[in-house]
């Protein structure tokens, strides 16, 4: 990244941490190319996908359409914050045991999203599950298992 | 996307006085969601944005005025509205449009203001409102001034805003609301995925006593370039008591009067049946929320 023109600082994954960014740099570029946290990836680009989902003050946010220079002052959260210790989530564990993946390039958003939908609602019907998940797509099309994955985490909330 | 100047001043009137009528590289800038887009696609390369974020405080805010209008602010985030109790009591039929509004991450973001001064015509909210009569509240350096949804919005992207004011706020009036007796729909079809932009929006409101529908409003967005209040098929929907002989007969009106416009999302004359169609089944959706 070039033309770094002011720095930011903010908490990541729960550490104080500050970048120099530019102005017209998104804040899923300083998480990356920074930080080199790699979970939340571009992919449509347009905040369609999900791909590059971040959690900032506890709403998530495409990262690819949200400025870096927003992030000052902010709480940010990746995907690599859902392990603690080296242990999943009840969640990731969940992807794990239903497959609710194929090649993973979505997941991190899917997994993201899915955390918000069960704090919000911790035992979601389908459809409701379906609606709040609509904005993430999986091109290897694993949507049934994602939504067996959320059930089976729902079910298991004290683990979360 | 190329480098700009980004401001970010605290207080309404120190926006006012970083924007300027004159020069065109210089925009306001709420959520972001839109301009970003427009930006890395190349459409749009500001020289300069003034972030109206640190208005949120002020301009944030969903509540009743006293003469029991529901006031939106400018910068609450769509999902504020979507998760507000005096939305949901007032204008109900703004909670539901919201559930299918792009996704969470862009509600979360996305404010009113920028909803309606971006213009697109595929967006959900500026039908809605429009059903409600809305009144788009405005302010800029000689003051504030107020539009409906028809004078705000002038064309395709295009608007009655100058380039030194800001969207303060939207009021729905105490007439439009649910206490009112109005009902109101916002049906929308996506010819792709569900949260895609849709091929046609349809808005109607209308107050229902005695089985009978009376000041109904129709409003057709995305099927369009701008939100078109469809007036034929209003008239045949007032006074009627929206049975299906009249239910078609306006649908053929709606067709017959608006013009509608080919894009991605489908041809004009694949948007006109839809419209066709929708009008009965959004007056019906209406109808059972009496």
């Amino acid at each position: 990244m070039t033309v770094a023109n002011r720095t930011i600082a903010f908490t990541l994954n729960g550490a104080p941490v500050s970048a120099a960014i530019g102005t017209h740099h998104t804040l899923l570029e300083v998480v990356r190319d920074t930080f080199g946290l790699n979970g939340a990836r571009e992919s449509c680009g347009q905040g369609l996908c999900g791909c590059c989902t971040l959690i900032v003050n506890g709403q998530s946010v495409s990262g690819c359409l949200y400025l870096a220079a927003f992030a000052d002052g902010t709480d940010v959260r990746t995907v690599e914050s859902m392990a603690v210790e080296g242990k999943l989530s009840s969640l990731q564990q969940a992807f794990i045991e239903c497959g609710a993946f194929q090649c993973g390039f979505c997941t991190s958003g899917f997994l993201l999203m899915s955390e918000q939908l069960l704090a919000q609602n911790p035992n979601p019907s389908e459809a409701e599950i379906r609606n709040y998940l609509s904005g993430n797509l999986c091109r290897c099309a694993t949507y049934p298992e994602v939504i067996r994955a959320v059930r089976l985490a729902a079910s298991r909330p004290q683990e979360r | 996307m190329t480098p700009f100047e980004l401001l970010e001043p605290q207080t309404l009137p120190e926006a006012l006085a970083l924007l300027s009528d004159d020069d065109a590289g210089i925009r306001p800038i709420g959520g972001g969601t839109a301009l970003m887009l427009m930006m890395k696609a190349a459409v749009l390369a500001p020289t300069r944005l003034v972030s109206l974020r640190g208005l949120q405080g002020t301009l944030g805010s969903i509540a009743m005025t006293a003469d029991g209008a529901l006031h939106l602010g400018g910068l609450a985030s769509l999902s504020a509205l979507e998760h507000s109790a005096l939305v949901a009591q007032h204008a109900p039929v703004i909670t539901r449009a919201m559930t299918h509004l792009s996704n969470v991450r862009v509600r979360n973001v996305a404010t009113v203001g920028g909803a309606l001064a971006h213009a697109d015509p595929h967006m959900d909210l500026p039908p809605v409102l429009a059903a409600l009569d809305a009144r788009v509240q405005i302010a800029g350096p000689l003051g504030t001034r107020e539009l409906t949804i028809d004078e705000l919005i002038s064309g395709y992207y295009e608007t009655a805003l100058k380039r030194n004011e800001i969207i303060t706020g939207v009021q729905i009036p105490a007439s439009a609301g649910r206490a009112a007796g109005r009902c109101a729909a916002y049906l929308k079809c996506t010819t792709r995925a569900a949260d895609d932009w849709p091929a046609l929006g349809v808005a109607v409101s209308f107050l229902y006593s005695n089985r009978t529908i009376s000041d109904a409003r129709v409003v057709i967005g995305a099927a369009t370039d701008r939100p078109t209040r469809a007036r034929a098929a209003e008239a045949l929907l007032s006074q009627s008591m929206g049975d299906a002989t009249t239910l078609q007969k306006a649908g053929d009106a709606l067709a017959a009067e608006v013009q509608f416009t080919t894009d991605a999302q489908g041809s004009a004359a694949y948007k006109r049946q839809l419209a066709r169609v929708h009008l009965g089944r959004a007056v019906n959706a209406a109808l059972a929320q009496t």
